[in-house]
């Protein structure tokens, strides 16, 4: 429904979810560095291997990256059409395609699908819980700065335990005034705007009522924040880790030797 | 009967996000270019007119990882960071406004519409940012980035703040004890 965690034991699914995390928003820079064929192949190779080890489908990774295929298309064309160098390899009236467009719209697709495919990685193979601990976890060095980690992570908790029980209970609420004759579908759209009110108030009034509730048992049971709070799951780092970090810094050497 | 505010404040954050979180999947309208009508704002702008503007801010940004982790598209990572938690975190802006000092529904209404408008404007800011990022790193040299990020942000932002705009203005009219702080 929600979410695009898909569950596994693929190595990738057993990491750290704080390597991973530091991991992807270093490799989105690293992206950058490719300007040549080489360090283009050398990152697909890489990304490819990453996508091998998941053991996630490739239709998966193609359904996640459909959204983005019109924005590559554009681009491409644009690149194809405005990027002036080289020889030109096509000409047709006010058009003509130059070497240099090619290269760019073949380099700025393959950077498309190696962001897109960092990104998908990490949330296809890391739960949003996990990444809600590896995210408190990393910010734990800043509650000195006034960071509140510890309740930053428990409120995305509560979120992300809350979400599907009020997705079904807006989806009981439409229901429920639809039996009683409201339309969400038709009508101009004021008409509609004004459909939606009878959802939200009591969307919204049950919401703040859970909320209380859930406040009120966390107090009985002496909920005092984050100090001096144990974790039931806690997050070790492994020799799989230890393997990404090397990879990681295999792969950025390699990228300085070969661009130009 | 709870004594800590800063506890039931947490909670109603919490919560909030997660309405919108699923609002962002009640999709109203599809526009043609690809972006959609939401009423994704709404929860984070109540919210931040009933605890005020730090809850406000905080439920906009988990709200905008929340997105980032389940649906978001990254093409470059600063894009990523303006996009999601700095967009939606500045939707808590609406705070700024104190609701509570104004006795009228109607003066609540009109309150609360200028807050979403300030809230509304600066989220667009972001995305405006993270657009001219996205097209000065992906187009070709000397395109009207500025223009393009303009075209491509108003196309989507634009209808969503409207509507955003009626439906507080209408819950607000409606229900004026949701932007109410109970205790």
């Amino acid at each position: 429904m929600i979410g695009q965690y898909i569950p596994g034991h693929s190595p990738l699914h057993q990491m750290d979810p704080r390597a991973k995390l530091l991991f992807v928003f270093a490799y989105m820079f690293a992206v950058f560095l490719a300007n040549n064929p080489a360090t283009y192949g050398l990152l697909v190779l890489f990304t490819g291997i990453g996508i091998y080890f998941s053991r996630i489908s490739l239709s998966v990774f193609y359904r996640s990256m459909k959204p983005v295929f019109i924005l590559i298309l554009l681009t491409s064309l644009l690149h194809l059409w405005m990027t002036r160098g080289g020889e030109a390899l096509f000409s047709f009236s006010f058009l003509t395609i130059y070497e240099e467009g090619v290269r760019q719209a073949i380099y700025i697709s393959i950077r498309f699908f190696l962001l897109m495919a960092a990104a998908s990685l990490l949330t296809f193979t890391t739960s949003p819980i996990d990444l809600t601990d590896g995210m408190e976890s990393l910010l734990k060095p800043f509650e000195r700065l006034g960071v509140p980690a510890h309740e930053l992570a428990l409120m995305m908790s509560i979120a992300l335990r809350f979400i599907p029980t009020l997705w079904e209970e807006t989806e009981k609420i439409k229901k429920a005034q639809m039996a009683r004759g409201a339309d969400f579908e038709s009508g101009h759209v004021f008409k509609r705007v004004k459909s939606y009110i009878p959802v939200l108030i009591p969307l919204f009034i049950s919401a703040f009522r859970r909320a209380e509730d859930l406040a009120l048992a966390m107090e009985s049971r002496c909920y005092r924040g984050g100090k001096g709070r144990t974790k039931w799951r806690e997050l070790h780092y492994s020799h799989l880790d230890v393997v990404l970090l090397l990879l990681f810094v295999i792969l950025l050497t390699a990228l300085w030797l070969l661009r130009k | 009967m709870i004594q800590s505010s800063r506890l039931i404040t947490m909670i109603e954050i919490a919560v909030m996000t997660a309405i919108a979180v699923v609002l962002d999947r009640w999709i109203l309208f599809q526009m043609p270019q690809g972006g959609s009508v939401t009423l994704v704002m709404v929860p984070i702008a109540i919210l931040a007119f009933r605890r005020g503007l730090v809850p406000g801010l905080v439920c906009g940004l988990l709200t905008g990882i929340l997105l980032l982790i389940f649906s978001g598209y990254v093409v470059h990572p600063v894009q990523a960071i303006l996009d999601y938690p700095l967009a939606f975190g500045l939707l808590g802006l609406s705070g700024v406004i104190r609701l509570q000092s104004y006795a009228s529904r109607i003066a609540k209404v009109l309150m609360a519409g200028a807050g979403l408008l300030i809230a509304g404007g600066l989220r667009f800011l972001a995305h405006y940012l993270s657009g001219i990022i996205f097209f000065a790193s992906y187009a070709p040299e000397g395109q009207p980035v500025y223009l393009y990020s303009l075209i491509y942000n108003l196309t989507y932002i634009l209808p969503q703040i409207l509507l955003s705009l009626i439906v507080l203005g209408l819950l607000i009219y409606s229900a004026p004890q949701l932007v109410l702080k109970q205790r």
